[in-house]
């Protein structure tokens, strides 16, 4: 996942990459989570979207972002067709 | 009642005790009384910044063990009239205060002084903790880079929690590499911390050449981060900014940064 946004930062004025690796980094501060805890969480969450629908649940993303000291995690997972 | 306001970082090497004493030398300047405390047991500076070291004898482990008077532990800066240090043990180390202790300091400070500055240790463990407890209000020094704002950040969350209200100065902004792209803006910091400014002091080698006499910046006065340490100090005590000392540094930085002019 990191060297997914690395490679979105490659080109970059230093500045910018330094803001949007600060975006990140805080966000996840904020959460309090360190990266196994974060971990498990999507592991419970993607258990439990799997009870109710088709999904592949190692394909399950959190993000987690923060805009004006308010921060907001996202889960996204896609859901497999139903006659697949 | 004087106002209490710790200068905090988390982050260490960001410029806290330079920012504390200029900012309580020029507040001084202003007319009003400071008394500058040094907070950082067991790793006194703002004395060596001050150019005060020679005149300690007491110091702030002393005044609460009772061991000597408020007074006696006081340090009146030659230099102004109306500028004090309350220096920092060197050989105690951060357990040998208690929040309680630095309230009722500060609170008997407050009495007597319109403005107390306190220097916050850098860390966030009980140092930290001693420094903020009689603040009213904090100033968060941030250098424009991912450490020193991760930082900040942190600390930011820990004064909010306290309930002490907390506004921005971001330290040794570089306007040429702000313009090239190689260093963040100071838009780009309050954008991240969400935090209220109160200036920006450019990056000046007149800092560190009056830091290495013991002289404060703003009191050989001319440098571009005098000016702004001078400045913050008038928004501190709510005096008016004058819209033609401040323009021509504000719109050039401006500039750089990117940003209109606003003043």
């Amino acid at each position: 996942m990191w060297q997914g946004f690395k490679s979105l930062f490659i080109g970059k004025p230093s500045g910018e990459v330094a803001k949007g690796r600060l975006h990140l980094v805080l966000a996840h501060d904020r959460t309090g989570l360190d990266g196994g805890r974060l971990q498990e969480m999507r592991k419970e969450i993607a258990e439990v979207i799997a009870r109710f629908v088709d999904i592949d649940p190692d394909a399950v993303d959190i993000q987690i972002e923060t805009r004006n000291r308010e921060t907001q995690l996202t889960v996204s997972s896609a859901i497999a067709p139903r006659n697949a | 009642m004087g106002r209490a306001i710790v200068i905090t970082s988390g982050k260490g090497g960001v410029g806290k005790t330079t920012t504390t004493a200029n900012l309580g030398t020029a507040l001084a300047q202003l007319g009003h009384t400071v008394v500058l405390v040094d907070a950082d047991i067991g790793l006194r500076n703002l004395d060596v910044v001050m150019g005060l070291e020679n005149r300690i004898v007491y110091h702030v482990v002393d005044v609460i063990r009772g061991k000597c008077t408020l007074q006696k532990a006081l340090i009146k800066d030659r230099r102004l009239d109306n500028l004090w240090l309350l220096p920092a043990s060197q050989t105690d180390d951060k357990d040998a205060v208690t929040p309680d202790d630095m309230k009722t300091l500060v609170m008997e400070l407050k009495g007597s002084y319109d403005f107390v500055l306190i220097d916050c240790p850098a860390g966030i463990e009980q140092g930290f903790k001693n420094a903020i407890a009689g603040a009213d209000e904090a100033a968060v020094v941030a250098t424009p880079e991912v450490s020193s704002i991760r930082d900040a950040d942190r600390v930011v969350g820990l004064l909010a929690a306290a309930e002490v209200p907390a506004r921005l100065i971001v330290n040794r902004i570089s306007p040429h590499l702000v313009k090239r792209g190689d260093m963040l803006s100071q838009a780009d910091v309050i954008e991240i911390l969400a935090l209220e400014m109160l200036g920006a002091i450019p990056l000046d080698d007149q800092v560190i050449a009056t830091t290495n006499k013991g002289v404060p910046a703003v009191l050989e006065g001319k440098s571009l981060a005098a000016k702004e340490f001078i400045r913050i100090a008038k928004v501190m005590a709510g005096h008016e900014v004058e819209a033609k000392s401040s323009v021509g540094f504000f719109s050039r930085i401006g500039r750089a940064l990117g940003l209109s002019a606003t003043a």
